[in-house]
């Protein structure tokens, strides 16, 4: 039963190891759901609203008030919703960005003006995976991914930027850097293997 | 299990958030009866808040974490203490969300002696979002689309040339391909099916910039 020894081991260290840099903002979501903390809260803003900002306008899509208001609005959530937030399933990061983008593309059907029942957290539903490899993985699998990133050549990472960042679909960002639909494909398809992120059918 | 799933590359554009709202919903229902898949996306995503990281922050003044502060007391933080998880397996949530009530409540449209077909509103204007019901051994006629159609089937199963289909399995059907589905011959089958609209707007998240549709934020 390796992997529950390790899943019970790596949390333990978690407990006692509360200064280890990459959990600082862990730390601050659990305090701010356990004692509604502001100064936590606060250090999660400075650290969170400027890349909130950025991820609002790039692509340059949004103006700056409305990259304001998507800042506030992201942030609130991130206080409202502390108490969901679990430290074994993903990383305080990928959690604030999940938000991020649910709200940004909330956000854009606003702007157009949407009429439709549902919100993108509903497209995004908090499921539970039964497998504890997989809780195991979920944690790590955002260091591994940051690490490995920097290994990527250029244009394997911008491609992933406009996708992600500036919310291109590959067509538009086949066009935007002139390339074949297909070598952007191909591009994220090698990425994303060279990040070594698990696709199993 | 799902055998047939969406392709790596509409997986990462549903994590980074980019896909139409009517096509998401489809993506997120195959999740439902999807593990890999689910654990896919969640390493794409987890790969999309690298990036996040990765940006260059853009200064936000003071008064705007005074601002969030000032509405921290409105906005007490949610209990999840007693939280209903997504249970992975039944009629999607996302599903359940549109319709009110079950498969038998919606209004059914019948088209031939086989087929009925149920439309729901997910406020996407590109694309039509509609359940089919097939009859078990019922056959729907050859036909091809104009645009794309994304299928899932939620109950029972189809099969056509290409091959058989079971709950959770993900079809995305190309313009030009020519298909005529056939049910089971044991159950009624149920599936999604998500067209392009004839008239699509090919970058949906910029649309707004039109002056007729502009809105104020706030
Ligand atoms: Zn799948």
């Amino acid at each position: 039963m390796t992997v529950v020894d390790q899943v019970e081991g790596t949390g333990g260290d978690w407990q006692q190891g509360g200064g280890r840099r990459t959990d600082e903002w862990s730390e601050c979501l659990t305090l701010i759901a356990a004692n509604q903390d502001r100064a936590a809260f606060t250090r999660l803003f400075r650290h969170f609203a400027p890349l909130i900002k950025a991820f609002a306008l790039a692509g340059s899509s949004l103006s700056a008030s409305v990259a304001d208001e998507l800042v506030q609005e992201v942030m609130l959530k991130v206080w409202q919703k502390a108490g969901a937030f679990n430290p074994d399933k993903a990383a305080a990061s990928t959690w604030v960005y999940t938000i991020a983008r649910n709200c940004r593309t909330d956000m854009f059907r606003r702007l157009q003006k949407f009429d439709t029942p549902l919100a993108e957290e509903d497209v995004f539903p908090d499921q539970e995976s039964e497998e504890p490899f997989a809780l195991l993985q979920g944690r790590r699998t955002r260091e591994r991914i940051r690490e490995l990133m920097a290994t990527l050549p250029p244009d394997q990472v911008q491609i992933l930027a406009k996708v992600y960042m500036e919310g291109k679909s590959h067509a538009e960002a086949a066009a935007e850097l002139d390339l074949p639909l297909g070598t952007v494909k191909s591009r994220v398809r090698l990425a994303i293997q060279k990040l070594q992120i698990q696709i199993d059918r | 299990m799902a055998k047939f799933h969406p392709e790596l590359d509409l997986l990462t554009e549903h994590a980074a958030g980019n896909l139409p709202l009517a096509q998401a919903a489809c993506v997120s229902a195959h999740m439902n009866y999807c593990e890999q898949c689910r654990r896919t996306s969640s390493q794409l995503q987890a790969l999309g808040s690298v990036l996040f990281g990765n940006l260059q922050g853009v200064p936000v003044g003071e008064a705007q974490l005074d601002a969030v502060l000032a509405r921290l007391d409105d906005e007490p933080p949610l209990s999840y203490a007693n939280a209903r998880r997504e249970t992975a397996g039944r009629t999607p949530a996302i599903l359940q969300r549109l319709m009110s009530g079950d498969f038998s409540d919606l209004a059914w449209k019948k088209i031939t002696s086989s087929l009925s077909i149920s439309y729901l509103k997910t406020g996407d204007p590109n694309y039509e979002f509609a359940l089919y019901h097939i009859k078990a051994g019922g056959r729907i006629p050859e036909h091809t689309h104009r645009g794309s159609e994304m299928t899932l089937v939620l109950e029972g199963g189809f099969s056509d040339a290409d091959g058989s289909y079971h709950q959770g399995d993900f079809l995305l059907r190309e313009p030009s391909d020519v298909h005529a589905p056939t049910a089971v011959q044991s159950e009624d089958c149920i599936c999604l099916a998500v067209l392009d609209a004839p008239l699509k707007f090919t970058s949906w998240k910029y649309r707004w910039m039109n002056p007729f549709l502009q809105l104020r934020p706030g």
